[in-house]
Parts: C-alpha cells; structure tokens; sequence
C-alpha cells in the first residue's frame, strides 16, 4: 500500500466482510487503489470520511461517460449533502450492490432507485422517458420521436403497472423483474 | 422475489390527502409504502436511548417527521429539500410514527431470534447505507445480550456443535475464497463481458464449464485406470514417425491411448500386495465418472431450470424486460454507443409488432420439411420471411441440432453394427482410432475458421464489401459444436481413455483461438439474446440428446456387443458385461461380501424394485405437477385482486374529491354540519384519521378566510 502507511484496520475489513457481498480479496484490492495516499480516513465519527467526485472513480464512472447511468447511480449510492461525491464506504455499498454474489431483490431494489429519476418513489411517465433517453443515447438518429416514447411509455405502463394508476411502484418493478432471469446478471459491475 | 421477513400488504389508505387534485400521485407514493417490505429505517426512536454519537448520524432525519414516509422508498440519505415534496404527513402525527417505530421494532424483533449466520445475512440484505447496517447490527447485539443474559447457559453438547459449526463455515469461506483466486481465465473474461456483453459471454463461460468434466474425467480415467496399467506395460516395438498425431495409429497403437494395450488380469505386486482386477477398475471407472457427469449435468439443468425457465405469462410481450435489463457489465465505450443504438433500432421494430402467437407456426413446419431437403437449405432461407428476429435464431438452431444429430446417429450405427461385428482384430481400439480422427478433424477445422475463415470475412467486411461490415459472434452454432465435440470425447471414453486430456487440451487451444478472434474479427452482438434461457436450452441439449444418446449406445456396447479376442481387458469374455458376472460369483462364494450379492441379485437385478422406484417417483412428480397448477391458479387470483383494489382506490379518491367539491359550494355557515357528516363517514374510508386531516386542515383555512 502507499505513501502514509494508511492501511485497514482487522476489525474494519472483517465489519466490512460482514456487512457487503464483497470477498476480502475485493475489499483490499478497492482499498489500495482508492486510499494509497491519503490520510487514515475511517476512524470512525470523528474525521469527515474522504469523499471522491464521482467523475474520479474510473470503474463506475470514468473520465468518459460509458455508462449511460453513471450520475444516478452516484447520486444513489452518495451520503453526502450534495449528493456527488461517494465516501470509500458508499463505494463499497455500491460494489456490494453491483457483485456477483448480491441477491437479486437487492439488486431489483436499487435497479428501482437508479430509474427513479426524480426520486419520489415511483416511475412515472417523465421517469420511463428519461430512462429510455438513457437507453438510446443522445445521438440524433438514436433518440425517439415525440409520438414513439408516449407509446413505449403506453407499452411499458400496459405490462407493468398492476393496479392501473399510472406509475409504476417498487412492487410492480420487482415484479416484472422477477419474469427475466437475464436481470441478475446484467446488473453487474465487474472490477 | 419479494423478501421474506413481510409479507406484501396490500393496503389501499386514502390518507393525507393533500387539498389539491394532487391527489393520485402522492396517494400512490403513501400506497406504495405500505405495500414495501424491508420497510422503515426509522429504527430512529429506537436509537434514542442509545448512544449520541449513534443518533447523530439520524438526527439530520429526525428534522421533518413529514419525509419520514417517503424515506424508505427514495435515497436514504434525504436531502432537505426533498422534504418540501412531503406535506401531507403533518397533520397525523401520531399514526405516521407510531407506525415508524412499530415496523422498525418489529425489524430489530425479527433479527435477535436469528442464528447469527442468519442475521448477518438479513443485515446485509437491507438496502441500506454502510452506517445504518453498523448501527443496526450494534443495536441488535446489544438487544441481544441483554436477553441472553437472562437465558441459560447452553450445555457443553450444544456448545460443542456451535463451535463446530462455526468452524465448518469458517472453512468453508475461505476454501470458496481459494476456488475464486484460482478460477481459470477470470481476467480474460471480464474483457470479453465488459466488451461484447453477456451473451457472448456465456459462450466462453460454457467452454470452461465443460473443461471441467473433462479434467474431473481424466483425473479418474488416468488415476485409475492408466497408472496401473503403466506399472505393468509391456515393451512397444512399434517405429514412432510423426504421423501418429494425425492419424493416431501406429506407434500410438500400443501404448496406454487405447483400449487394446490394458491388460485382463489382475495387477500384483509382490506376493503380499493388494492385488488389482483390471476388468473391474476398467468398467467401474469409466461407469461411475459417467454416472457423476449425469448427477451433475441433472443437477444443472435443474437450477438452471428453476432459476431460468420462464412460463410465457400472458400479460408478457417483453418490453419492460428490454428496458430494465440493461447490460452494466459492459463498460467499453464504442460497445455502450452500439448498443445504444442497437437498442433504439429494436424499440422501433417493437412498435409495429403484433401478435406472437399465431405466426409462430409456419416456419416451424418449413424446417420440418427443410430436414427432409437438406440441400435447399439456403434456397428456402432467401424465401423465408420472420416475424422476429428471435424466431429465426430458433429455426438455425433446430436446423444445427438436427443435423449433429443425424450425424452422430450414423457413425454409431456404423460402429457398432459394422466395425464391432466385422470381425476385425482389435475393434474397439480401431473406433478409438476413429473417434480421435473425428476429433482432431474438428479440432483442425474449428481452428481453420476461427484463423483464416472469420478472417477473411473481417477482410471482405471492411475494405470490399463494406456494406456487409463486421460479423457477429454466432453462439448458437459454436456452443453446438462444443456440444457435439463433447458428445464424441464421452462416447469415445470407453475405447480411448485418454480421450478427455485430448479433449482438455484442445478445449484450451480453442479459447485462446476463438478469444483472438473475436477481438480481432467481431463486433458486440445486436440483437438482444436472452442468455440465461439460452444457456437451460444449451445445457438441456447437452443432457437429452447428447449424454443420454452415449448412455445408450455404452448400453448396447456393453451387453450386446462381443470384445475382441486378443486385445483389451475384456479379452476372450462372451459379452462385457460378464466381467461384473463372473465378480459377483466370486463374491458370493466369500461368506465376508454376500451383502454385495444380494444387492447385486434383489436390487439392482430385480424388476419389481425398479418399477416400485418408478411409481413413487411418477408420484412425487404428479404431486408437484398439482400444487404448481394451484399456485398458478393463486397466481391469477392475487392478480385479479390488485387490480380491483386499484378500481376501489380510484373509486374512493373520486367520491372524496366530489366530497370536497360539494364542500367548497356549500357556504360557510353550514360548515359544522358538513365535519360532522364527514366525521360520520369515517368508517367507510379503509384508512381512519387519515381522511379527516386532509378535510379538517381545509375546513379551518376557511374559516379562517370567512372570519377574515
């Protein structure tokens, strides 16, 4: 590990075991890529754990915007007051969300929290169209016409909400989840 | 998939709402969480009498008692302003929170009786931040060892078991670390994952596991079977040219490669020795490696199964499964652009598409007929036109299928009827010889076209025919070749021990072969694949056509066919399956192994413990086959249920809008009498205070407003 001889404590990489779905191996190998340099920071409750921006984390992020949903799954995962910037903790929240071994209603449940885009709770119509713009990408020849996104929104709304109220809640989303087993295992983030 | 601590209740409250025709959306966010299960993190009150520094971390939430019900549902860590989206919870205080604390009791309630296993397990399933796992996990140890203070020391024997137990996971842990630091290939394919997606993946993820029969099979072929025969081998007086490795005769002949070279008898060394029946080493292992690929392959396909099948439900035309499933494993930047814009070309295809049913038909009975034709296989191809693209993918794999079939069919019958009954002198040897050519001819084409073929189209592709572009990776025609390799390796197990360390191999050269390739030559598949049900029909395939047809050929080897005379262990026998014969004759004249005769004669000889197996086997199937016919039947139900609760919310919201309606136009002076007929109303509103609050706030604006 680097420069200031930070390291993790035997009690905090055993807590950290028991309470994430990633292995020792996967822990230590975050730690050293993201804390070779700085100060101790998980003493907990009295130092302001250390917090990156989210364009800094390669993985998820990157300096190039790969992953189409990279500022919702940071505002997700962020525990700070601004919601952009993630502690090594919340990164390992996010991890833990993101690995293999995660169960698939955990998976389902922050699936839900990354499309809800207004985060009130429910996807609503303007939540399913942000989505899809997602989906396709900004280009011009890629983005749907007026006309098409209200009927795959229509199409959407007509397989997945339930009781007909015109969103779609987090039992409706783990729901039509539930029907396609491809969902697990796209819902990954290899490291 | 819902978890299982709750049960979903579904509650319809017409509560809290706002004074506004606002009504639909908020009712549904406050419906919504009473249908959550993990519900409520307000273990807020709970924390109180804990620790300050563990309160800290909750008093920003404490703040607004309003956000308290829309937290759970969004971002745990709610900003203030999100709280302004939330009036409607002031004006009921007490039910909000006392239904708070007694949901985040109930969590803690749930967690102590567990094993602690089972607790760290359940804390980990919360969807909550790192922080509140920790608190939540110290207030629960602390909860816990107060009660247990006053429960009985456990007595050494229980004690004993814990600790055993406790060590069994410990070990089991780390053995499951170990296996996934060794994992074979694991860089390479996250490359290939985060590159070309999941479905190509699985292609890869496919070869690796059938690399693992084969080195599980050549462990137990050569540690059984080749060693001791080495230790007894005679001299080879056969010339060793370089043809062998084609041909796989000659010097290869005598040497541990084939059946013909292992001896008869029984292997001793020394006088004292344990002494080795060759016979019995030669069927038991190649029988029991057999048997455990069957378990294992059933166990397979049954998880695979159970996690995978997917009853065509008929609310489902997949749209939504399109949309939410997108793929974050891939992380490289041009793969994510394509499938962007793969994706807004098949959501635009999905528009015009219709009924799925009907047309399904008719290209199935053109590749009935297109089997019997084989040679206007590209004729009809150019008159065939496909409703989705999904259903000519099924039709090529048939088509595929059908011809491995066919020709595996032929060459068994060839050898069994033809070269076993000849006459020749070492048969099973020569089908060895066959099956390793067999082999080694694929092996040598697949290489072919993995480096020239796939390469020469990537030429043609990009700088002749550019419009034809890259081509993609075809997993349903490589995953059936590896199929169809695999289906010779365990044919040919009985004549060619060695044949899995060739298979190994040649398993090895091809990822390396086939990744190159696909680096160099292919671009990210477009068309969406559902791997994992692709994946329960690749491993169905291997199990039913595939290992049941080497089952049933080894069958008719083994008790029909005659072994040569000279050469092999079974040397000089009528039938193979003599072997066991004449074993068990031994046996029952040794007073000591009777047990194994009797077996032998009443089990496994025996009819009638076959067919009563059967029969409780039909009844157990037949019993599971009713209660999923019942869950469907409640599966219906519940559905039917949800959706007439959502006609009697509307219905409500409406009647309380109209009520509010009819409020504003009645002036103010008879507003008394309204409350009190609103308030004798308060029983047909499922959800009680919580109408009134809505009604009373608006009431006292306006009375407000008529005294000013």
């Amino acid at each position: 590990m680097g420069g200031s001889g930070s390291r993790l404590s035997k009690e905090l990489l055993a807590e950290y075991q028991d309470l994430t779905f990633l292995t020792k191996q996967e822990i230590l190998l975050q730690f050293a890529f993201l804390c070779p340099h700085s100060p101790p920071c998980w003493h907990q409750s009295t130092d302001p754990p250390w917090r990156w921006h989210c364009d800094l984390l390669p993985q998820v992020c990157g300096p190039h915007p790969a992953n189409p949903f990279k500022e919702r799954i940071c505002r997700v995962f962020s525990t700070s007051p601004t919601r952009d910037s993630l502690s090594f903790e919340d990164f390992l929240d996010l991890l833990s969300v993101f690995s293999d071994t995660a169960t698939p209603d955990i998976k389902s449940h922050y699936a839900f929290r990354i499309f809800d885009f207004d985060d009130d709770g429910t996807l609503n119509r303007e939540d399913l169209s942000r989505l899809v713009n997602c989906l396709t990408g900004e280009g011009e020849d890629t983005r749907l016409s007026v006309s098409e996104m209200k009927q795959l929104v229509d199409n959407i709304l007509e397989e997945s909400d339930i009781d007909r109220d015109g969103t779609i809640n987090l039992s409706e989303f783990q729901h039509v989840i539930s029907r396609s087993p491809d969902f697990a295992s796209s819902f990954k983030i290899v490291l | 998939m819902l978890s299982e601590d709750y049960g979903n209740e579904i509650i319809i409250e017409v509560e809290n709402v706002p004074s506004g025709v606002q009504s639909h959306p908020s009712s549904n966010r406050i419906c919504q969480e009473k249908a959550l299960v993990n519900s409520s993190f307000s273990v807020v009150s709970s924390l109180s009498d804990i620790d300050v520094t563990d309160s800290q971390v909750f008093c920003k939430r404490n703040d607004r008692k309003g956000n308290r019900l829309l937290r759970f549902s969004t971002s745990l860590n709610e900003s203030i302003s999100q709280t302004l989206h939330s009036p409607e919870c002031m004006g009921a205080d007490t039910p909000c929170s006392s239904r708070e604390t007694i949901q985040g009791q109930k969590l803690i309630a749930s967690l102590i009786p567990m094993t602690s296993r089972d607790r760290i397990k359940a804390i980990r399933n919360q969807p909550r931040t790192m922080e509140e796992k920790r608190n939540l996990r110290r207030i629960v140890d602390k909860e816990k060892s107060k009660q247990s203070n006053r429960i009985l020391k456990l007595n050494c024997c229980t004690q004993c078991l814990h600790s055993i137990s406790r060590a069994y996971q410990r070990s089991k842990n780390s053995l499951s670390e170990f296996l996934n630091t060794i994992s074979l290939w694991q860089k390479t394919l996250k490359i290939i994952g985060g590159k070309f997606g999941t479905s190509v993946l699985s292609y890869f993820n496919f070869l690796r596991w059938l690399l693992k029969f084969n080195i599980f099979s050549f462990i137990v072929n050569f540690s059984f079977i080749v060693i001791p025969q080495l230790t007894v081998a005679e001299e080879n007086t056969l010339q060793f040219t370089g043809l062998e490795f084609l041909t796989g005769a000659g010097y290869f002949r005598d040497t541990v490669m084939y059946y013909g070279f292992y001896t008869n008898s029984t292997i001793q060394h020394g006088s004292s020795g344990a002494s080795y029946n060759m016979q019995l080493a030669y069927i038991f292992t190649v029988g029991i490696s057999l048997v455990i690929c069957f378990f294992s392959l059933l166990f397979s396909m049954a998880k695979y199964f159970r996690n995978n099948f997917i009853n065509p439900h008929i609310y489902s035309r997949g749209i939504a499964k399109l949309i939410f499933c997108w793929d974050f494993t891939v992380t490289h930047e041009k793969a994510v652009k394509l499938k962007q814009k793969n994706l807004s070309t098949e959501i635009r295809f999905l528009k015009t598409h219709s009924n799925p049913g009907a047309v399904l038909l008719l290209p199935f009975v053109v590749s009935c007929i297109n089997l019997v034709v084989p040679r206007f296989y590209s004729m009809f191809r150019l008159v065939e036109r496909y409703e989705m693209p999904r259903h000519e993918v099924y039709i090529i794999l048939i088509r595929n299928i059908f011809l491995k079939i066919s020709i595996i069919g032929i060459l068994c019958y060839y050898w069994l009827n033809i070269v076993a009954l000849s006459g020749e002198e070492c048969w099973e040897t020569l089908i060895g010889q066959e099956i390793y050519r067999l082999l080694l001819m694929d092996f040598v084409f697949s290489l072919a076209d993995s480096f020239l073929g796939e390469f020469l189209r990537r030429i043609i592709g990009m700088q002749f025919i550019t419009s034809l572009g890259l081509q993609e990776f075809d997993i349903a025609r490589n995953v059936l070749e590896l199929i169809y390799a695999q289906t010779l390796v365990w044919i040919g197990i009985f004549f060619c021990p060695l044949l899995p360390f060739i298979q190994m191999i040649t398993l090895f050269i091809m990822f390396y072969a086939k990744n190159i390739s696909l680096m160099m030559n292919f671009q990210p598949p477009s068309k969406a694949w559902r791997a994992s049900q692709m994946m329960t029909v690749f491993i169905l395939l291997l199990f039913f056509p595939s290992f049941t047809g080497v089952l049933f050929t080894l069958a008719i080897t083994i008790w029909r066919l005659k072994p040569s005379v000279n050469c092999g262990p079974f040397r000089g026998l009528p039938f193979f399956i003599h072997s066991i014969y004449s074993w068990i004759d031994t046996l029952s004249k040794r007073p000591g192994y009777l047990w194994v005769v009797w077996i032998y004669r009443n089990l496994i000889g025996s009819v009638h413990f076959f067919f009563i197996l059967t029969l409780i086997v039909l009844i157990i199937t037949y019993l599971y086959w009713q209660i999923t016919e019942g869950r469907k039947i409640m599966i219906r139900l519940l559905h039917e249920q949800i959706i007439n609760e959502g006609k009697d919310k509307m219905f409500l919201i409406e009647k309380l809008v109209k009520l509010q309606d009819t409020e504003k136009k009645v002036n103010p002076s008879s507003l008394v009498l309204e409350r009190s007929e609103v308030e004798q109303q308060g029983p047909l509103h499922l959800g009680e205070c919580d109408a009134a609050p809505g009604l009373r706030f608006r009431q006292s604006v306006q009375e407000d407003n008529s005294r000013a």
